[in-house]
């Protein structure tokens, strides 16, 4: 499958030096990109000048990550009869897969079906490092793993060892990753939840 | 582009009809996609019935869950696009911030090249609908937009006329769809999170 680039920019170039680069690029680009990129241009520098210090890392084996959030990106070829199953599920479900809420690390996550129903997108924004999501997916949801990924080519069984390079190999890594709360968790959104609850509630019975 | 599927379920089925219908589907799955679903059956039905909120629109095209909305929109690259995108990317070392927190609805986004370069990948999960998401990248920032999508073969331009159709005829609604927080809209998780600081900081208080 596609492009496996490494997500990782090259640290030894200076931002000057990565600036021009860019600008030699867009040299040939439309005449409306030219421009927004000179208009953009000021407030780049200083961001990139940041992104040096905050820019994505990896979440792990393979994806990336910003300050406590991964994404997950699978593109696969849907096996025979796999588009038309997934979908019946899925409109069994109202389209709402809230068996994610068992994984307790997922931020949220997409299924969609793409040319003409031959290959399929899954992709997720999940906490912290590779691994122990994908084994948190095998131990907490694994019926429904496997009724799923059975609809791709070659999906071997969320038992089985192969199970992780089986997503390897369909993942792609993003190249550009945005949070807008790279410092909360599912677990701490849930708790700052609570806790707002509890005050407004206290503030309430005081106002009384 | 393909597959512009409707994501409503058809709500006149019963669970019992629809669990048979995909029994049947599944008759030609994989042994270990027919175990899965005899294992899950039981929580899939009681699911189905217990009816957890349905995705619905988010307007023009794309799935929303309470609040939160997605966008996936997959284009073919222009001549040279990939290899300008990607270092704009890189200039950032892949973390949008900047940019995208300016948006004020953006919760989290991702831009994935594959194909061999040829196709990206630009996916996002946002408050509320498509429309008004869209005018707020264009308020908010059409040069970065600009500076972008120049790199997707046939975009017209932020500020053309064309630019919503441009990207309808590109999205792909996802057929399943799941968040975390469904209530929670970007604004709403940094007012919790203030809340939390504050009573972590008196209770810090409170406790010395």
């Amino acid at each position: 499958m596609a492009t496996q680039t490494p997500t990782r920019p090259e640290q030894d170039q200076s931002v000057e030096q990565k600036v021009q680069q860019v600008r030699k690029l867009y040299s040939d680009a439309p005449e409306l990109a030219k421009k927004a990129l000179e208009n953009a241009l000021p407030g780049l520098m200083s961001q990139a000048a940041e992104a040096q210090a905050s820019q994505s890392e990896s979440a792990g084996r393979i994806g990336i990550r910003l300050g406590t959030i991964s994404e997950l990106t699978v593109i696969a070829p849907f096996a025979p009869g796999g588009a038309q199953r997934l979908r019946a599920i899925l409109r069994l479900l109202h389209g709402n897969f809230s068996a994610g809420t068992k994984v307790g690390t997922l931020h949220n996550m997409r299924f969609v079906f793409l040319d003409n129903d031959t290959k399929f997108l899954f992709a997720t924004a999940y906490d912290g490092q590779w691994d122990p999501y994908i084994e948190d997916f095998a131990t907490k949801i694994p019926d429904e793993m496997d009724i799923i990924f059975s609809a791709f080519e070659g999906w071997p069984g969320i038992r089985s060892p192969k199970v992780k390079d089986w997503i390897v190999e369909h993942q792609i890594p993003a190249e550009g990753w945005f949070v807008a709360y790279p410092d909360l968790t599912v677990a701490e959104t849930g708790r700052v939840k609570r806790v707002a609850k509890a005050v407004e509630e206290f503030l309430d019975k005081v106002g009384n | 582009m393909a597959t512009q599927t409707l994501t409503k379920p058809q709500q006149s089925q019963n669970v019992e009809q629809k669990i048979q219908q995909f029994r049947e589907l599944f008759a030609d799955a994989p042994e270990l996609g027919k175990k899965a679903l005899e294992n899950a059956l039981h929580e899939l039905k009681s699911q189905a019935s217990d009816l957890p909120p349905p995705v619905e629109s988010a307007g023009r095209v794309g799935a929303r869950l309470g609040k939160v909305s997605e966008l996936t929109i997959i284009v073919p690259l222009a001549p040279g696009g990939a290899k300008r995108l990607r270092a704009f990317l890189r200039l950032l070392g892949g973390n949008l911030s900047q940019g995208a927190d300016k948006v004020g609805t953006l919760h989290t986004m991702r831009f994935v090249f594959f194909d061999n370069d040829t196709r990206l990948l630009f996916a996002t999960a946002f408050d509320g609908d498509w429309d008004a998401y869209i005018d707020d990248f264009v308020a908010k920032i059409p040069d970065y937009l600009d500076v972008i999508d120049s790199a997707w073969e046939g975009w017209p331009g932020i500020r053309s006329p064309g630019a919503k159709d441009y990207l309808i005829k590109h999205q792909i609604t996802a057929e399943g769809w799941y968040v975390a927080y469904p209530d929670l809209t970007v604004a709403e998780i940094k007012r919790l999170q203030r809340i939390g600081k504050a009573v972590d900081e008196f209770l810090d208080k409170v406790g010395t």
